[in-house]
């Protein structure tokens, strides 16, 4: 085959992929906004005083070990912290410039409306609930740590002094608790004592947001993070300070991380089950150009070898010929020489 | 081979003279030394940006340097600014801009030359010729010029001296700075009766007036000219005057001694500033501009009732007149009507009253006044983006007072301020200016916050001495006074969003226990109690309790 014609091949399956794959996607507006009932969490910074109840909440209610310094003890703050498997949430305290008094902002999952962690598992532990908060499913979990590298938010840890289950662990927004009844809000929003955590509806909650920026005028940053970031997460933040001070992430964008993706992973299948079948079509089609090629120089070569055999045998014959010739020449060449040399051998003795 | 060894060292001198070279010029352009006087003396002369791309970087110059080094030499400012009618030129060593390379020169030769001259005689001097970097530094601090303006105090302090002569011979001294342009006499006169502030004529650029036919000084030229020309002066005929350096007036030590003095002079007379003499009323009545042909035929005016207003007390409470008359002595109605003037930049009368976007609005300014830590407790933010109450609005506009004649908005309009005086005193006099509240044996003296005890003691909490404290710190503030003059209001403070009462209903009526998911734009009756105590305390800035001590601050942990 043919280099030009191989690429000529290529390029036309090439583009029959693509304008098979365009229209399709036009034709789809289809963007996933979140569950529609699904509820979310609102962290107020300017209302948070840092006293670390949400913390001890969250110990209590997940079953956490008891930490090596006590909850009371805000000395704790003092260093920066983050996510770990026996602390699913933690308080940060932040110096913004120019702020006249400490800023504190809780960590925790952000519960994605289209979570990397789970789009980057092969197993499917992650799952987005109906109410808005992702969960995980250890029965499934091979161990991968794809999620902990996919979190843009830097949450899921490993419990890796766990020799023989151990689980990737982070928030659940209390899932399973609220699921189960016996809560009604999450453990941490229960027991801020300012509620600079509250829970609600996702889409009452965005109205809050917005509603306490516009009601308190020079309070808050004009912007409610999480309503966009990574396509939206079901924990939302409100801030006096620039989020980049009290250590918030500004450079995610807004596309969600499987959105993100897709693209690419689309391709997988395409190239899993297209390019066997394209590859193998080119190579059995080369495969049998060769093959008739071979065939027909076969038969060529038996079609000039026939011709030419009367006219080599009629060759080698005048060569034989020429060669019995040249031998009877030599020898009677060589008699005659020894016959001479005899007479003369003679005639000398006869002089002596 | 022999030409080698020459070669070498002809290549090591080579790099020897392109390093000192080098040097030499970097040498000149260090980091700024040390700011002098808070750098307030400190100008960026970059006249030449005005004739295209600069081949180096700005001149930074230190003004008051140079006045003290000249001062030293036995110079004056003679030595750099050059006269025009009597009147020092603000440009340096000319009276107009030439082209590009005369500017260049005129900066150069007398720079350079001046420094060469004290060089010369064996003195410290500036930098010379080839030393570009040392003038032109891009390095060097940029200035800090606090603004300056003359406040009551100030002008008050010019308006009584004796060294200060009216030019007419007039008993005040107006006349000596307030002026306006006499075409005819192709002067500047004094216009008794007719003072305004600087600002009115003096825009933030020179302004060619048609009418006039003459340039206007920008405000920066007229005060420079006009204050330290005559502090200068002064000086020079050894009298006690203001400040000559620029450090004096734009500089915080400066400013700061300014204030000093101020409250010297104040203390002097009593703590309380005279009057200015400008013939403006005690006393004023703020009315819409009623059309009077519709008056006249009977028809009913709609109109917001009239606004008695208190204009000595508000002369007392301002530091310029410029706090309210931005634009001119005028009434405000002049300008801002119902419906906004071209004048008035088509700013209604409403928003000139009630905007809050600026600090001349009477609503603005006494809500910058909310800020103070005394009154930001109640008063916080949140207050500030609501809808004022009905009440309030009572407050200005005037409900019609028995035995006093009513406030007729189309008698009113056009009215002279003479007139407006007599009736706007009764109703003024018959405000009350105190706070007031309800009798102490109403007041609760301790409440106990025992709903949600659970992990800690109930909690107590010292109402009535939060209540008297509210009101004491109310006690010499007439505008605070005035406004909480209903008993009830202070009240209001925490006891939010329901009709003003003896027995408010208590917060969990309003306030469900735990925090309700269906109603998560109301605090639960926990944040309520902290969002109201910790949000007080924290605007007040009182140090104590500690929000986050709970065990020792406002609970006691419950025994188990």
């Amino acid at each position: 085959m043919r280099r030009r014609k191989f690429l000529t091949l290529m390029g036309a399956a090439g583009a029959g992929l693509a304008l098979g794959k365009t229209p399709a996607h036009a034709a789809s507006n289809a963007h996933f906004e979140g569950y529609p009932d699904a509820k979310a969490v609102l962290f107020d910074a300017t209302r948070c005083i840092g006293c670390r109840k949400c913390e001890e909440a969250c110990n209590k209610v997940n079953k956490l070990p008891a930490p090596a310094k006590p909850f009371t003890d805000l000395t704790v703050l003092d260093t920066e912290r983050r996510t770990s498997a026996k602390a699913h949430t933690v308080v940060n305290k932040y110096m913004p410039a120019g702020a006249a008094a400490p800023v504190f902002r809780k960590i925790q999952c952000n519960h994605c409306q289209e979570p990397a962690c789970a789009s980057a598992c092969f197993v499917r532990a992650f799952k987005k609930n109906p109410d808005g908060s992702v969960t995980y499913d250890a029965s499934v979990c091979v161990g991968c740590r794809y999620c902990i590298m996919a979190c843009p938010f830097n949450v899921p840890t490993y419990e890796y002094d766990e020799p023989l289950t151990p689980r990737v662990m982070k928030c659940t927004m209390c899932h399973p608790q609220i699921t189960a009844g016996e809560l009604s809000v999450p453990g941490c929003v229960g027991a801020c004592p300012k509620e600079a955590l509250v829970y609600g509806r996702r889409k009452d909650i965005l109205k809050i947001a917005h509603a306490r920026i516009e009601a308190n005028p020079g309070r808050y940053v004009d912007h409610v993070y999480g309503e966009r970031e990574m396509g939206g997460t079901n924990w939302l933040t409100l801030s006096g300070a620039p989020f980049k001070e009290i250590g918030m992430r500004e450079d995610l964008g807004v596309t969600s991380a499987p959105e993100l993706t897709s693209g690419a992973l689309a391709v997988v299948p395409m190239v899993a089950a297209l390019w066997p079948a394209l590859l193998g079509g080119i190579w059995a089609i080369s495969k049998r150009n060769e093959k008739t090629a071979d065939e027909e120089r076969a038969a060529a070569v038996k079609a000039a070898v026939a011709g030419n055999q009367a006219e080599n045998d009629a060759k080698l014959a005048k060569f034989k010929e020429q060669a019995e010739k040249d031998k009877a020449g030599s020898i009677e060449r060589e008699v005659k020489k020894a016959l001479e040399e005899a007479a003369a051998a003679a005639k000398e003795e006869e002089g002596a | 081979m022999k030409a080698r060894p020459l070669l070498r060292w002809a290549g090591v001198l080579c790099v020897f003279a392109a390093v000192s070279v080098y040097c030499i010029e970097a040498s000149g352009s260090g980091d700024p030394k040390a700011p002098a006087a808070e750098q307030a003396d400190i100008v960026l002369i970059d006249d030449m940006t005005a004739y295209g791309k600069l081949e180096l970087p700005p001149v930074v110059f230190a003004h008051d340097k140079h006045t003290e080094a000249l001062k030293k030499a036995g110079k004056d400012c003679a030595a750099c600014h050059k006269q025009e009618n009597g009147k020092l030129v603000l440009k340096f060593m000319r009276v107009a801009d030439g082209d590009a390379q005369a500017m260049k020169s005129v900066y150069h030769d007398n720079c350079i030359g001046c420094h060469a001259q004290t060089a010369a005689k064996g003195q410290k001097a500036g930098p010379q010729d080839g030393q570009c970097r040392s003038c032109h530094n891009p390095k060097a601090a940029a200035g800090k010029q606090l603004d300056m303006g003359f406040t009551n105090v100030l002008h008050y302090r010019h308006a009584e001296s004796k060294d200060i002569a009216s030019p007419s011979g007039d008993k005040d001294n107006c006349g000596r700075c307030h002026h306006e342009y006499d075409k005819a006499a192709k002067k500047t006169v004094w216009a008794k009766g007719k003072e305004g502030t600087c600002r009115y004529c003096h825009l933030d650029k020179p302004v060619k007036d048609a009418a006039l036919g003459v340039e206007v000084e920008s405000f920066r030229q007229a005060a420079h000219n006009d204050c330290v020309t005559c502090h200068l002066g002064m000086e020079q005929k050894k009298q006690a005057t203001g400040p000559v350096l620029c450090a004096g007036c734009h500089g915080a030590t400066g400013q700061k001694s300014i204030r000093a003095n101020d409250k010297k002079v104040l203390d002097k007379i009593g703590g309380e500033l005279p009057r200015m003499k400008r013939g403006q009323p005690d006393a004023a009545v703020i009315a819409v501009n009623v059309d009077k042909a519709q008056a006249a035929s009977g028809a009913r005016i709609y109109a917001m009732r009239p606004a008695p207003f208190d204009h000595k007390a508000h002369e007392q409470a301002t530091d310029t007149c410029r706090a309210c008359h931005h634009k001119s002595m005028d009434s405000c109605t002049k300008c801002h009507t119902v419906q906004g003037t071209k004048d008035s930049n088509f700013v209604t009368l409403e928003t000139a009253m009630h905007g809050l976007a600026s600090t001349r609005s009477c609503v603005g300014c006494h809500q910058t006044r909310q800020a103070d830590p005394k009154c930001a407790g109640c008063h916080t933010s949140a207050d500030r983006g609501k809808k004022a109450s009905n009440e309030s609005c009572r407050k200005c506009h005037a409900e019609p007072v028995q035995g006093l004649p009513a406030l007729d908005p189309a008698a009113l309009s056009g009215m002279k301020a003479a007139d407006e005086k007599p009736l706007a005193e009764p109703y003024l006099a018959a405000r009350r200016m105190e706070a007031q509240v309800f009798a102490t044996e109403d007041i609760p003296e301790k409440v106990t916050i025992k709903v949600l005890a659970d992990e800690y003691e109930p909690s107590e909490l010292p109402h009535r001495k939060i209540v008297m404290t509210l009101l004491k710190n109310m006690k010499d503030d007439k505008l605070a006074g005035y406004f909480h003059g209903d008993m009830g209001t202070v009240c209001q403070g925490c006891h939010h969003n329901s009709p003003v009462s003896k027995t408010p209903p208590s917060c969990a009526s309003c306030h469900a226990k735990p925090f309700s998911p269906n109603e998560p734009g109301r605090p639960g009756l926990k944040a309520a109690y902290h969002g109201q105590c910790m949000g007080c305390h924290t605007a007040m800035k009182l140090e104590k309790p500690v929000a986050t001590d709970c065990a020792n601050g406002c609970h006691k942990p419950r025994k188990k």
